[in-house]
C-alpha cells in the first residue's frame, strides 16, 4: 500500500552533557503497531521520545515519517501527539477550557466533542473544576483527552500508566487498542512489562541502555 | 493572565512605588522634580517591565504547555508575537495608562504629559518584545531574573534615550517628531524581528 503510515528512525543517538545516553538506535513502526521502549531509569527513554516528537533535534541519524524527514515537517507535527510527564495543562483554566484551548489550536470548534471526550475518560463531572483542583490521576486523564480531540496518527506517550488507577489503566489500554485497530501508531515508554496487557499482541520492544 | 491577578497588579504597584521613591530621596527644590520626573517615570517603566518578564514563560515551561507549542505545526514565532502582545496589555499598557497620574505627582506640565504618554505607548511594546528574547533565553534557569536584567537592560538604552529625550526637548520648546518616529521605527523592528528571535531562543534553550 502506498499510503501506509510508517515512522522509521535510523542511527539515533543522544548526548546529555558529557554522557552518551544511547547511540545507533533504529526502529520502524507502521500502522497498527505499538513500540514499547524499555530500559532502566536514566537510559534516555524520555530523551528518545522528545527526539521523535521533535522537541529536540537529532544529532546523528534521522527520523522519517512516510519517507520525509520529520524536522520542521508540519505534516508530521500535525499527525503526532506527545503526552509527557508535564501534562501541558494550565492551572488557571478549568478542565474543559484546557481541552478547548488545544482543540482550537488545531482549528476545530466543537463543544459536543469536548463533552464526549471528557465523558469517555470519565472526568466529565470535573469539567468545570480548575486544573489545579484536579487530582494527579484526573490530570493524567485530562492530558490523555487531548489525544482524542484531533486525528493524530502517531501517539508518543511517556509513561502513560503512571499515576492512574486500575480502572483508568484499563480505559487507557482500550483507547490505545482502539487507536491501533483503526490504523494508528503508538510509541510509548513504560517501566513494567506489557505481557498481560491487551496491548501485548501489537507490541514490539526496543531496549535502551544495554551497555 | 486575568485569573492570576497578582501578575497583573505587581508590575503596576512596583512601577508606582519606584517612581514615588524619588521625591522622598531628593532635595525638595521647586523645579528639580518637574525636570527629572519624566526620566524617573521612564526608568520605573523599564524596571517594572523587567520584573514582569521572568514570569512570562516560566509557568508555560513548568506545566509543559511550552513544549506543546514547540511541536505544534502552527508557526511558533506567530504564537510568540501574540504572547508578547498579550503580556504587554497586562503590563506595559497598564503602566502607560497610569503614567499621567504619576506625572501629576511630579508636577509635570500637561503638554509634557501627552509626550510622555505617547512615548510610553510606543516604547513599552518594544520593551516587552525585546525583553521576551531574554526571558526565552533564561526560561530553563531557576534564577533567571538577574540574568535577564544583564542581557536586556543594555538593549533598552536606545528606547530610553529617545523616550526620555523627548521630554527634555519639549521642555525646551523643541519639536519631538523625530524621536517619536525613532520610537515607532524601533517598535516596527521589534514587532517584525523579535518573534523570530524569541522562537529561536526557545528552541535552543528547551532540550
Amino acid at each position: 500500500m502506498p499510503n501506509l503510515k510508517v515512522i522509521s528512525a535510523n542511527n539515533l543517538s543522544c548526548v546529555r552533557g558529557d554522557n552518551l545516553l544511547f547511540e545507533g538506535v533504529s526502529f520502524d513502526v507502521s500502522e497498527g503497531q505499538c513500540l514499547h521502549v524499555t530500559g532502566p531509569n536514566g537510559c534516555g527513554k524520555t530523551s528518545l521520545l522528545r527526539l521523535i516528537s521533535g522537541i529536540n533535534q537529532t544529532e546523528t541519524g534521522c527520523i522519517k515519517w512516510q519517507g520525509a524527514n520529520t524536522n520542521d515537517n508540519s505534516l508530521f507535527l500535525s499527525e503526532c501527539a506527545y503526552i509527557a510527564h508535564k501534562e501541558g495543562l494550565k492551572n488557571e483554566l478549568t478542565a474543559i477550557e484546557n481541552l478547548r484551548y488545544y482543540q482550537q489550536l488545531d482549528g476545530i470548534n466543537d463543544e459536543l466533542a469536548l463533552d464526549d471526550t471528557l465523558a469517555k475518560l470519565k472526568i466529565l463531572k470535573c469539567a468545570d473544576l480548575l486544573a489545579q483542583q484536579l487530582s494527579f490521576g484526573q490530570r493524567r486523564r485530562l492530558s490523555f483527552a487531548r489525544l482524542l480531540i484531533a486525528e493524530f496518527s502517531l501517539w508518543v506517550l511517556d509513561e502513560p500508566f503512571t499515576g492512574i488507577d486500575t480502572d483508568g489503566r484499563e480505559l487507557m489500554e482500550s483507547l490505545c487498542v482502539n487507536h491501533l485497530k483503526s490504523g494508528g501508531l503508538i510509541i510509548m515508554t513504560h517501566h513494567q512489562t506489557l505481557l498481560d496487557s491487551p496491548l501485548n499482541q501489537y507490541r514490539s520492544e526496543l531496549q535502551l541502555g544495554q551497555a | 493572565m486575568f485569573r492570576n491577578t497578582s501578575s497583573l497588579i505587581q508590575p503596576l504597584v512596583f512601577f508606582i512605588i519606584i517612581a514615588l521613591l524619588f521625591p522622598f530621596s531628593l532635595p525638595a527644590e521647586g523645579l528639580l522634580l518637574q525636570r527629572i520626573g519624566g526620566g524617573v517615570i521612564w526608568v520605573s517603566a523599564v524596571l517594572a517591565t523587567m520584573l514582569s518578564l521572568e514570569s512570562m514563560f516560566h509557568s508555560d515551561y513548568q506545566d509543559g504547555t511550552l513544549e506543546q507549542m514547540l511541536i505544534h505545526p502552527r508557526s511558533l514565532s506567530l504564537a510568540m508575537l501574540g504572547k508578547a502582545l498579550a503580556h504587554w496589555t497586562a503590563t506595559g499598557l497598564i503602566l502607560t495608562l497610569f503614567s499621567p497620574l504619576l506625572c501629576v505627582t511630579f508636577n509635570i506640565p500637561s503638554e509634557q504629559i501627552w509626550v510622555l504618554f505617547t512615548g510610553l505607548l510606543l516604547g513599552t511594546p518594544s520593551l516587552t518584545l525585546i525583553g521576551a528574547i531574554g526571558a526565552a533565553l533564561t526560561v530553563t534557569l531557576r534564577r533567571g531574573g538577574v540574568l535577564i536584567a544583564i542581557i536586556i537592560l543594555p538593549l533598552y538604552i536606545p528606547i530610553l534615550i529617545f523616550g526620555a529625550g523627548m521630554l527634555t526637548q519639549v521642555a525646551q520648546g523643541l519639536e519631538v517628531t523625530s524621536q517619536l518616529y525613532a520610537l515607532a521605527a524601533i517598535l516596527a523592528l521589534s514587532i517584525t524581528l523579535a518573534p523570530f528571535a524569541i522562537a529561536g531562543a526557545l528552541r535552543i534553550t528547551i532540550n
